[in-house]
C-alpha cells in the first residue's frame, strides 16, 4: 500500500508540476541497469550492488576528487614494517542502530571477507591479507603474507559492517537489514524492483544531500533515457555515445562525463591459432584506427591510448609507443606470415559495443584476414575466454578497471602467466610483474611496469583501444563530478534551482 | 438479424481470387524475389562500413558516389543493401523454423489424437513438458549450450515450437476421428499412416495452417527477439529484426534504420496471415461443402 | 471420473518433474556463475576455490541429487547471487507477473473477442480485412519496439504516462498494451475461425429452417461450441504471454519473474530458474488439466473416461 501511495504521490507530482517539484528536492532517483544482488558489501560484487551499498557503509580510506587516496574510517597508517600495516582510527562514528563503530568492527569486515567459510566473491582481493586484527579501540593492524602494494587501493573498497549486530542477526539477517555507518540507511529493499534510502542525520562527515534516495532497476538502457527525459529518473549511468551527443541539445538533460582509469584492449591469443604467429598479431594492432573509432563510435567520449592502461592508472607510462593506424603495414605482415584469408574468431557478448566490435571486424579484414563474430551471452562468454588457449577464440574486446587504479590489477591478470585471461607466456614479463607486486617501492614499480609494457609492446598478446570515458545523463540541477574510479556517492552530489 | 445475412451469401464453388488475396501475394512474392536475387539487385555491399558516413538520412550521396536510397546505418552501412540481404535471412529463419516445427508438432498430434492410449499419454506429456518452459527460456538456455549460428537458430526455434502444432493437430484429430467417412475407412481396413494421412491431414489443414501462418510471423519476431537480448543472428549479417534492434536505439535520431525493416516486417507478416486465412477457407473441406 | 482426474494429476506432477530435470541438465551444461561473480582479476586458484565452495565442482548427477534432495524436504535452495532463498525471491516477483498477466489478457481479449466475432459475422466484406489488418499490426511489431514507441508517445512527449517500473494501475497500461497486442489477433483470428465452422454446420441451417432468429442460434449454440479451440488458445496463450513478458518486462522495468528469469539465466543463478521453471510449469499444466476437463463439460463428444 505505502509503495501504491509513494508511486501514486511521485507519479502525480511529475505530471502536475515539474518545475515546482525542483523546489525542495526530497528524493533523488537513480536509475540503474539491475537492483543490487545483495545489500550485504561482502557478498557480492557487481557494479550495481557496489553503487547502492556504498552509500549505506563508510570505507576504511576512500580516494578524492584528483584520485588520491585519502582518510575516510582511518586518520592515519603506518607501515611497520613490509607486511605490517597500522590503521589509526576515527572514534566519532556511530552505526545506524546507534552503536559506535571501533576497531574490533574494522577487523572483523576484514576477517569477514577472507574467512573462506562467507564464500566471499570478493576473497580475491583480500587474499594476501593474513589476519587483521584491532589492537586498541582505535588501532587496527593488517598483517599481509607478503609485501603487498595494492593493498590501500584495495582498501577503498573495503565496507565497514557492524560486528555485534551482524553476530546477533546473522548473515541472512544483515542481508535483509542491513546496518553501516554511512550517510545513507536503507529504509526499504524490494528485491530487483527499488531500493529505498534515508538521509542519516547524525551523520559524521555532516548532513546528506538529499532526504531521500531511490535506486530503481532499469535494464533497458532507451528506457533509462526515457525515465531521464520525462523527470522520473535524476540520474543515469552508461549513456551510449550516441544517446549523449542527442541528448546535448535536451535542456531537461544534461550530460555528465569523466575519463576514467578504465580501457578498452583487444586480446590477441597468443597460444592458438593465426594469432599464434607474432607477426598476425602486429598486423592487426597496425589495422586499427584507434582515432577513426574514437571519433566516430565514441563521439569523443574516449581517448587514444598506447598502451592497456590509462592515465589515472598507477604505472602508466607514456614512454611506451603504441601502434600507429598503417593498413598497408598490416597487409605486409599478414602476408609475410602466410596468413591471408586465415579464419579469425572474434569472441564477444551482448556486454560489449557492438558497433565497436563490427568496425573492428572491418578493419581487421581489410588487412587481409577473414574475421568471423561469435557472440554468446556473458557467461559463456567468460567460460571460453577464460579456459582453454584453443577454444578462446583469436580476438575479443573488453572494457577493463579493477576500481584500484593500479597497473596490478591490470596486465598482471590479463598477461601472467597462469591467470585465466592470459592466452600468453612470456618469462620476462612474468618477472617484471611479479617484482612489481612484491616491492613497495614506488619507483621500483613504475621502472618493472614500464618493462612490462615494453614487452607487451613486442608480443602484443593485446592492444589498448582506448581509455573510457563514463557518460552519465542527469537532471540539469544536479550537480556533481563523476570520478574515474566511477564511483557514485551521493554525498559527494547537490541539487541546484 | 440481417447482419449476419452476408455469411450464407453463395459462394462460388471455383476459386476466384479476390482483389486482397492478389495483393497480398504479390508483395510475398516480391519479398521472396528480392531475397532470392539480393546479389543482384543490392546497389552497395551490406557489409562496407563508413565510420564518417554513419546514420545518414535517405538520398544521401555517399563519398563513393553512391546514392544511399533508404540512408546508412550506425557503422555508415548502406541500409537498402542490409534490407535486402535481411530479407534472405529472415525468410529463411522463418520457413525453416516453421517447417522443422510443422514436421514434427503435426505428426506427433496426429499420432497422439488417432491412437490415444499410451501414444497418447506419452506425447501429450511431452508437449506439456516443453510448453510449460516459456520458449524464450528455452531459446536462451538452447543457444548458450549449442552456440550460435544459422542452423542452430533454426533448430532452436523448430524444437521450442512444435508443440503448439502437436495441441492443435491433436484437437483436430481428435473431432474429426470421429466423422462417418473416416470411421468407414477405417473398418475398411485402411493403415493408420493412410488414414492419417490422406484422411485425417486434409481435413486438419485448416487450423495447422493457421498456426503455421501466425507462427511464420512470430518466428520471425522470436528472431527479432532474440537479436534485442544479442543471441540472434551473428553480426554483421543480418535479418530484419536484427537490423530494427540496433535500430531502436536511434529511434528519434535516425528514424530510417528502424522503419524501413519495420514496414517490411510489417508487409510480410500481414501478407501471409491474410494469405493464410483465405487458403484456409479453400483447404478445409467442410468450406467446401457449402 | 474421480480414477481419470487422479490418472491426470498424476501425469502432470511427472510432466513437471521432467521440466525441472530437463532445465536443471541443460543449465549445467551451460557452465556454472562462478566467473560471473568473482572480480575480474581472480586468480585462477581463487576462481577454482569459489567455485569448490558454491559446489559447482561436483558432477552434475550429485548437484541434481542434492537438489531433489532439498526439494522433497521443501527446500529451493539459495540465489547464488542475492544470497537469499530461490523460493522467496520468485514469489516476491510473482504479484508483478499476475498483475501484468491479466492486464494483457484483457487487452487480449478485450479487443480480440469482439473483434473475431465481428470478423466472422462479416466474413468475406471489405469490414473484415480492416478488422483483421487492424488486430494483426499488433502481432507485426517486435515488442522491443512497440514499447519503446509507446514509451516515446505516451510518456515523453504526451506526459500521459509514466514511463517505466511499477505502481499505480497507470504504470500497468503500457506493458499490458505491448503484451497485449501480441495475443490479440490471435484471439480474434481464433474466435472467428471458430464462429465461422459452426456456422456452416447443418444443426446451423436447421435452426434457422425451423425459423430461429440468426442471434439466437449465435447466442444458444454456435457461441457455446465455438468455445473449444478458443479456450485452447487461451491456454496456450498464457504461455505465450510469459515468454512475450521477458521483453516488455525488460522494456518496461517491470520486476515479474519473466525479467528475473532472463537474468537469472544469463546470470546462471540455477536454482532461481528451477523455481521459475517449476512454477510455469506448475501453472501451465494446472491451466491444461483445466482446460482438458472443459472439453469434456462443453464438448460430451471427447469422452474423459478411457
Amino acid at each position: 500500500m505505502l509503495r501504491l501511495l509513494a508511486a501514486t504521490t511521485l507519479a502525480m507530482g511529475l505530471l502536475a508540476a515539474p518545475v515546482l517539484a525542483q523546489d525542495a528536492k526530497d528524493t533523488l532517483t537513480i536509475d540503474l541497469p539491475n537492483d543490487a544482488a545483495t545489500l550485504d558489501p561482502h557478498l557480492q560484487w557487481d557494479t550495481d550492488s557496489y553503487t547502492i551499498y556504498r552509500n549505506i557503509f563508510d570505507n576504511l580510506v576512500t580516494r578524492d576528487a584528483a584520485g588520491e587516496i585519502v582518510p575516510q574510517i582511518a586518520t592515519k597508517w603506518s607501515y611497520e614494517n613490509d607486511t605490517t600495516l597500522d590503521f589509526d582510527i576515527r572514534d566519532d562514528v556511530t552505526f545506524h542502530d546507534g552503536s559506535k563503530l571501533t576497531a574490533d568492527d574494522v577487523a572483523f569486515s576484514i576477517n569477514r571477507i577472507i574467512d573462506p567459510a562467507l564464500k566471499s566473491p570478493q576473497f580475491s582481493q583480500f587474499s594476501p591479507i593474513d589476519k587483521a586484527e584491532a589492537v586498541s579501540p582505535t588501532k587496527v593492524r593488517i598483517t599481509t603474507k607478503s609485501p603487498y602494494p595494492a593493498m590501500l587501493a584495495q582498501l577503498v573498497k573495503l565496507s565497514i559492517v557492524p560486528k555485534a549486530y551482524l553476530e546477533k542477526v546473522g548473515d541472512q539477517g544483515f542481508n535483509a537489514k542491513p546496518v553501516g555507518s554511512g550517510p545513507y540507511k536503507l529504509v526499504d529493499h524490494q528485491q530487483g524492483v527499488r531500493t529505498d534510502l534515508e538521509a542519516n542525520a547524525d551523520y559524521w562527515r555532516g548532513k546528506p544531500p538529499f532526504a531521500h534516495v531511490t535506486f530503481r532497476a532499469v535494464p533497458d538502457v532507451s528506457t533509462r533515457i526515457a525515465d531521464l527525459k520525462t523527470g522520473q529518473a535524476d540520474l543515469v549511468r552508461d549513456v551510449p555515445p550516441d544517446q549523449a551527443i542527442s541528448l546535448k541539445d535536451d535542456p531537461s538533460v544534461q550530460i555528465l562525463s569523466v575519463a576514467t582509469e578504465r580501457v578498452g584492449y583487444m586480446y590477441m591469443n597468443a597460444q592458438s591459432g593465426p594469432t599464434k604467429d607474432a607477426r598476425v598479431r602486429q598486423a592487426i594492432a597496425y589495422a586499427i584506427d584507434q582515432q577513426g573509432l574514437i571519433d566516430a563510435l565514441l563521439q569523443g567520449y574516449g581517448k587514444p591510448v598506447n598502451i592497456i592502461g590509462a592515465p589515472p592508472v598507477f604505472g602508466y607510462t607514456d614512454a611506451v609507443e603504441g601502434y600507429a593506424y598503417d593498413p598497408d603495414k598490416a597487409r605486409e605482415l599478414v602476408k609475410e606470415a602466410g596468413a591471408e584469408g586465415a579464419k579469425i574468431e572474434f569472441l564477444t557478448s551482448p556486454s560489449y559495443n557492438r558497433a565497436l566490435v563490427e568496425a573492428l571486424q572491418q578493419m581487421i579484414n581489410d588487412a587481409g584476414l577473414d574475421t568471423e563474430i561469435t557472440s554468446t551471452d556473458q557467461a559463456t562468454f567468460l567460460k571460453r575466454r577464460q579456459g582453454d588457449p584453443a577454444n578462446a577464440g583469436s580476438v575479443a574486446i573488453g572494457r577493463w578497471s579493477c576500481a584500484c587504479q593500479d597497473a596490478d590489477g591490470i596486465i598482471y591478470p590479463l598477461f601472467r602467466t597462469g591467470s585465466t585471461w592470459a592466452k600468453y607466456s612470456n618469462p620476462d614479463f612474468d618477472a617484471a610483474v611479479d617484482a612489481a607486486r612484491s616491492t613497495l617501492d614506488e619507483a621500483e614499480r613504475l621502472k618493472d611496469y614500464k618493462t612490462a609494457y615494453e614487452i607487451l609492446r613486442t608480443d602484443v598478446p593485446g592492444i589498448g583501444l582506448y581509455q573510457d570515458f563514463a557518460v552519465y545523463g542527469a537532471n540539469p540541477h544536479l550537480t556533481w563530478q563523476p570520478t574515474p574510479n566511477e564511483s557514485m556517492f551521493v554525498m559527494d552530489m547537490a541539487w541546484k534551482n | 438479424m440481417s447482419v449476419l445475412q452476408p455469411v450464407r451469401r453463395f459462394r462460388p464453388r471455383l476459386p476466384r481470387v479476390p482483389l486482397s488475396i492478389m495483393l497480398v501475394s504479390a508483395i510475398i512474392l516480391v519479398i521472396v524475389a528480392v531475397a532470392l536475387l539480393a546479389p543482384w539487385i543490392a546497389p552497395a555491399d551490406p557489409l562496407r562500413q563508413d565510420l564518417l558516413g554513419r546514420l545518414k538520412p535517405p538520398g544521401t550521396v555517399g563519398r563513393t558516389g553512391v546514392t544511399y536510397l533508404l540512408g546508412t546505418d550506425d557503422l555508415g552501412r548502406d541500409l537498402l543493401s542490409r534490407i535486402l540481404y535481411g530479407a534472405r535471412v529472415s525468410l529463411s529463419v522463418a520457413v525453416l523454423s516453421v517447417l522443422v516445427s510443422t514436421l514434427v508438432g503435426v505428426t506427433l498430434g496426429m499420432m497422439a489424437g488417432w491412437f490415444r492410449g499410451w501414444t497418447d499419454t506419452v506425447i501429450m506429456r511431452l508437449v506439456d513438458i516443453m510448453l510449460s518452459i516459456p520458449a524464450i527460456l528455452l531459446a536462451v538456455l538452447t543457444v548458450a549450450v549449442l552456440g550460435p549460428g544459422f542452423l542452430k537458430l533454426v533448430l532452436v526455434l523448430g524444437l521450442t515450437r512444435w508443440p503448439r502444432y502437436t495441441r492443435v493437430a491433436y484437437a483436430q484429430t481428435l473431432q474429426v476421428a470421429n466423422l462417418p467417412y473416416i470411421k468407414a475407412s477405417e473398418l475398411a481396413g485402411a493403415g493408420a499412416a493412410r488414414i492419417l494421412f490422406r484422411h485425417v491431414l486434409p481435413n486438419i489443414a485448416g487450423p495447422i495452417l493457421i498456426v503455421a501462418t501466425a507462427e511464420f510471423g512470430l518466428m520471425i519476431l522470436f528472431e527479432a527477439g532474440l537479436s534485442f537480448l544479442g543471441l540472434g543472428i551473428q553480426p554483421p549479417s543480418a535479418s530484419w529484426g536484427s537490423i530494427m534492434s540496433v535500430g531502436r536505439q536511434y529511434v528519434e535520431r535516425a528514424w530510417w534504420i528502424v522503419a524501413f525493416p519495420g514496414a517490411c516486417l510489417f508487409l510480410l507478416v500481414l501478407s501471409v496471415n491474410v494469405l493464410g486465412d483465405w487458403l484456409r477457407d479453400r483447404l478445409d473441406p467442410r468450406s467446401r461443402i457449402r | 471420473m474421480l480414477g481419470y482426474a487422479l490418472w491426470r494429476l498424476l501425469q502432470a506432477a511427472i510432466s513437471v518433474f521432467g521440466v525441472i530435470t530437463i532445465v536443471f541438465v541443460v543449465m549445467h551444461f551451460s557452465g556454472d556463475p562462478t566467473l560471473l561473480l568473482v572480480p575480474q582479476g581472480a586468480s585462477a586458484e581463487q576462481i577454482e576455490t569459489l567455485r569448490h565452495q558454491l559446489g559447482f565442482d561436483q558432477p552434475v548427477w550429485v548437484q541434481y541429487l542434492a537438489y531433489l534432495g532439498g526439494l522433497l524436504q521443501g527446500d529451493f535452495g539459495q540465489s547464488v547471487v542475492q544470497r537469499a532463498p530461490a523460493f522467496g525471491i520468485v514469489l516476491s516477483r510473482l504479484p508483478y507477473t499476475i498483475e501484468l498477466a491479466i492486464g494483457a489478457l484483457i487487452v487480449a481479449i478485450g479487443v480480440g473477442l469482439p473483434v473475431g466475432m465481428l470478423m466472422a459475422t462479416y466474413r468475406g466484406t471489405a469490414l473484415e480485412r480492416a478488422l483483421a489488418a487492424v488486430v494483426l499490426t499488433g502481432q507485426s511489431v517486435p515488442t522491443f519496439l512497440s514499447g519503446i514507441l509507446l514509451i516515446m508517445v505516451f510518456a515523453v512527449q504526451l506526459h500521459w504516462l509514466p514511463t517505466s517500473g511499477v505502481g499505480d494501475v497507470r504504470f500497468l497500461v503500457m506493458p499490458s498494451i505491448a503484451l497485449g497486442a501480441l495475443s490479440m489477433s490471435t484471439f480474434a483470428r481464433m474466435t472467428r475461425i471458430a464462429m465461422v465452422d459452426e456456422l456452416g454446420k447443418d444443426y446451423v441451417r436447421a435452426a434457422l429452417a425451423r425459423g430461429l432468429s440468426m442471434r439466437a442460434v449465435v447466442l444458444r449454440h454456435v457461441l457455446r461450441n465455438s468455445a473449444i479451440p478458443v479456450i485452447t488458445i487461451a491456454a496456450l496463450e498464457i504461455g505465450n504471454l510469459l515468454a512475450g513478458a521477458v521483453i516488455v518486462e525488460t522494456v518496461f522495468a517491470w520486476p515479474g519473474i519473466g525479467q528475473l528469469a532472463i537474468q537469472s539465466i544469463q546470470s546462471r543463478d540455477f536454482l532461481v530458474v528451477q523455481v521459475i521453471v517449476l512454477l510455469i510449469s506448475f501453472i501451465y499444466v494446472a491451466t491444461s488439466v483445466a482446460a482438458d476437463f472443459a472439453y469434456a463439460a462443453i464438448d460430451p463428444r471427447i469422452r474423459l473416461a478411457r
